[in-house]
């Protein structure tokens, strides 16, 4: 028993990771070149558009107007973590995902779980966008040449629909992009931000012409517990802001600029947010929230009495959501990547095809599974899947950092959470809060996914690990000797 | 067997004479020094064309007379005016008439120095020619007496580039140069937008490496079969953000040389090169010799025949 507890917790020390991933470094070190407002600016840019654009549909029904404040709550938990986030990758040196900290801070098993979380998180959130981006597709399509992909063809069965074969086309075409190599550029970034940037202030600015403060009359019709499962289902709006986290090692500064950043761009986003959602409200009754598509384009339909402010809203979405939906594939995939480097999942998955230099059977799996989920499942039990699945990834990294804290005190971290030990407590807190009011089936769906994935561990990647293997050889030459 | 170098009938290609004299003492095989000129068109009214004609060939036997005067004095030359319809078909008879192994040219006067540019008539041979075809940088330059130190072959792991290791490899440990096999690749760069980080593609690359570094220990293993081998034997990888980047990643000495072979998807036979292999041979410091699978397999057959 004894052994088996050593094995499940076996962790992978920094060093090893620091060394298997910069094994060929041309360079090695990274200069620290960028700056508070660029930093802050790459914070926005990779948190906001994914969720918004289809999140009300279903948060709004379930909280009323006070929807706002659920996502002040989402955005303060998400600030939380993104700042525990900061420190375990300024502490272990791999670049890499939640996983390989999991992996470092927390053992072997711990890592797998995270593991199966991120695949919510990524995966599933990619389904989501990919959905969410079909209902926008189908919005254009209508307004441009009168035409909509049929029911049949656009909606999960579900839903009355035989599979939403747009979402499966998407996600095919980012998969023969990801296969060829391609990959975005920081202009191209910059423009996919702007473009979304643009549409939500396009959206306030046209939207704010309906705005009837009756609307706002019954605040809080299901309470506390509604906003606090609002807070659930819009939490993955604001994937993306640990991604501030990560560019540490390059970052001027990173003491005063990472926490700063994070909160800038988090104030930023939250109010963006909130003056959406706010002109949404005030430009339609909370129940007709309810079902919609496109949401946000129809609004301002409805709104203007014209389609085109509704039209440019649609197309703007289409733009960027596809590059939503590469780049979240493409975690994914190097997600998948890591484990399978580290004997986790088959070595299938850490091919690398030497002509592009991509992992092509993974990439080709990946797009399988996503375009299966995207083409069948309905989007908000995507988009809650793929909230608890960051949620309880961000409260094991919050954990992680209490325990490397303890475990390592003496290892170079170039960023320390302000106010330990309360941030990580609270972060942690924040997010059992909010996933205790997500709805019952999301919590069992999420249970029986993990218990899935730890009965995988057993049955395969505690034989395959490669660390047990390398430990295993230690021990043997030892004994030899 | 000889060397074959084409000469530009109206110019200057100390390029080829520089590579072909430094293969040739390297390799102890004659040089054919070749000037092609167009063949006279069927005779008309006038006898204009004659005398345009006789114009050429007199400005093509200049030329030679030029590369004569540039030819150091320790390689067997011969001279020849040929007349074809066109520069790379004529090329292609002189091979065949001379049993020609290998075609010297050099780089595009259009390029930019120090790497190989490809001009029209090397690349309609890149896409004809059935024995290997070395390219000149534009302005090569070699020091007198100098002779091939080292072959570097292309090599990124695939099957199909096996018999390419082999032939360097016997052509190397020939002339007594070391054998280098060297992958190249160029990296996307990271979807920095995912929470992983600006190096997320750094595991990736490290994986790459891995397979290469086996496979490349796998060709050294295979290499030693063969009847006579270099005696020194290395490899190195280097991947950039785009090809320049990748080629400059690795050290380049005087007397390498680099080999490419032709591309899986062209005719057996004859060279092709594919899009890598181009972007190698673009943005390569030293001599490239681009050796279609046809040729790599004769050279390793006679190699064990012997």
């Amino acid at each position: 028993m004894a052994t088996l507890v050593k094995h499940v917790l076996r962790r992978k020390p920094a060093l090893q990771i620091d060394q298997e991933t910069g094994a060929d470094t041309n360079g090695g070190e990274l200069t620290r070149s960028i700056g508070l407002a660029q930093l802050s600016m790459f914070g926005i840019g990779a948190t906001i558009g994914t969720g918004i654009f289809f999140v009300l549909s279903q948060a709004v029904p379930v909280a009323g107007p006070a929807v706002i404040i659920s996502f002040v709550v989402a955005g303060v938990v998400a600030g939380l973590t993104a700042i525990c986030y900061a420190e375990l990758a300024a502490a272990v040196p791999a670049s890499g995902s939640s996983y390989s900290y999991a992996y470092a801070t927390l053992g072997e098993l711990p890592a797998m779980a995270v593991g199966a979380c991120l695949l919510l998180e990524y995966g599933v959130s990619a389904a989501a966008v990919s959905v969410g981006w079909s209902q926008y597709l189908n919005q254009l399509l209508g307004n441009l040449f009168g035409f909509q992909i049929p029911d049949a063809l656009s909606q999960a069965p579900e839903q009355g629909g035989i599979m939403n074969l747009p979402a499966v086309i998407l996600v095919c075409l980012c998969g023969v992009l990801l296969i060829r190599g391609a990959s975005e550029s920081a202009k191209a970034n910059a423009i996919m931000v702007s473009i979304k940037l643009a549409i939500l202030l396009l959206f306030i600015v046209v939207g704010i012409a309906g705005w009837n403060s009756n609307h706002f009359a019954d605040f809080a019709p299901f309470g506390f517990s509604g906003v606090m499962s609002a807070a659930g289902i819009i939490f993955f709006s604001y994937i993306g802001l640990d991604a501030v986290s990560t560019a540490g090692e390059e970052v001027k500064n990173p003491r005063r600029n990472l926490p700063l950043a994070i909160l800038i761009a988090l104030v930023s986003v939250t109010a963006i947010y909130i003056a959406v959602v706010a002109v949404a409200i005030g430009a339609q009754d909370s129940a007709s929230f309810e079902g919609q598509e496109a949401g946000l384009s129809a609004i301002l339909e409805q709104v203007t009495g014209s389609t085109w402010p509704g039209t440019l809203l649609a197309a703007g979405a289409v733009i960027s959501i596809c590059s939503v939906t590469l780049v979240v594939i493409y975690g994914q995939t190097r997600i998948l990547f890591a484990m399978s480097r580290d004997g986790m999942i088959p070595s299938i998955f850490h091919k690398v095809n030497p002509r592009t230099l991509t992992p092509v059977p993974n990439t080709i799996i990946v797009c399988v599974v996503i375009s299966i989920l995207a083409g069948f499942i309905p989007i908000n039990f995507l988009a809650e899947m793929t909230s608890i699945g960051t949620l309880v990834a961000f409260l094991v990294v919050s954990i992680g950092v209490i325990i490397l804290r303890r475990s390592d005190p003496d290892l170079p971290r170039s960023f320390k959470v302000p106010g330990y030990p309360v941030t990580p407590i609270l972060s942690i807190l924040g997010c059992l809060w909010i996933i205790k009011d997500l709805r019952t089936v999301t919590i069992y769906v999420f249970l029986v996914w993990v218990t899935v994935a730890i009965i995988w561990y057993f049955a395969y990647g505690m034989k395959h690990s490669r660390l047990g293997a390398k430990n295993r050889a230690e021990l043997g030459s030892e004994s030899e000797s | 067997m000889t060397l074959l170098a084409g000469y530009a009938p109206d110019g200057d290609s100390s390029g080829t004479v520089h590579l072909a004299t430094l293969l040739a003492r390297s390799s102890g095989e004659p040089l054919v020094v070749c000037a092609v000129i167009p063949s006279p068109p069927p005779p008309g009214m006038a006898r204009v064309d004659a005398e345009y004609h006789q114009q050429l060939r007199a400005e093509a036997e200049a030329a030679l007379a030029k590369a004569r005067a540039d030819m150091p004095s320790d390689v067997d030359v011969t001279y020849v005016v040929h007349e074809a319809q066109s520069t790379s078909s004529g090329l292609l008879d002189l091979v065949h008439e001379h049993e020609a192994k290998m075609i010297v040219l050099d780089s595009s006067t259009a390029g930019v120095f120090g790497h190989v540019a490809l001009g029209s008539v090397t690349s309609r041979l890149l896409h004809s020619s059935d024995v290997p075809v070395a390219l000149a940088p534009r302005g090569f330059r070699t020091k007198p007496g100098e002779v091939v130190r080292r072959v570097t072959a292309a090599y990124s792991g695939t099957p199909d580039q096996d018999d390419l290791v082999l032939a360097a490899a016997t052509v190397a440990a020939r002339v007594d140069a070391g054998l280098r096999l060297a992958a190249f690749a160029v990296r996307a760069n990271a979807q920095y937008t995912t929470t992983l980080g600006t190096e997320g593609d750094s595991p990736v690359i490290s994986e790459w490496a891995e397979v290469v570094e086996r496979e490349t220990n796998a060709a050294f293993e295979r290499v030693r079969a063969l009847p006579e081998i270099p005696d020194v034997m290395e490899s190195v990888i280097s991947h950039g953000r785009n090809w320049a980047e990748a080629l400059e990643g690795v050290e380049w000495d005087r007397g390498d040389v680099l080999t490419v072979g032709s591309s899986k998807a062209g005719p057996l036979a004859r060279v092709f090169l594919g899009s890598r292999a181009a972007k190698i041979v673009r943005y390569s410091p030293v001599p490239v010799v681009v050796v279609p699978r046809s040729a790599s397999t004769r050279i390793v057959d006679q190699a064990e025949a012997e």
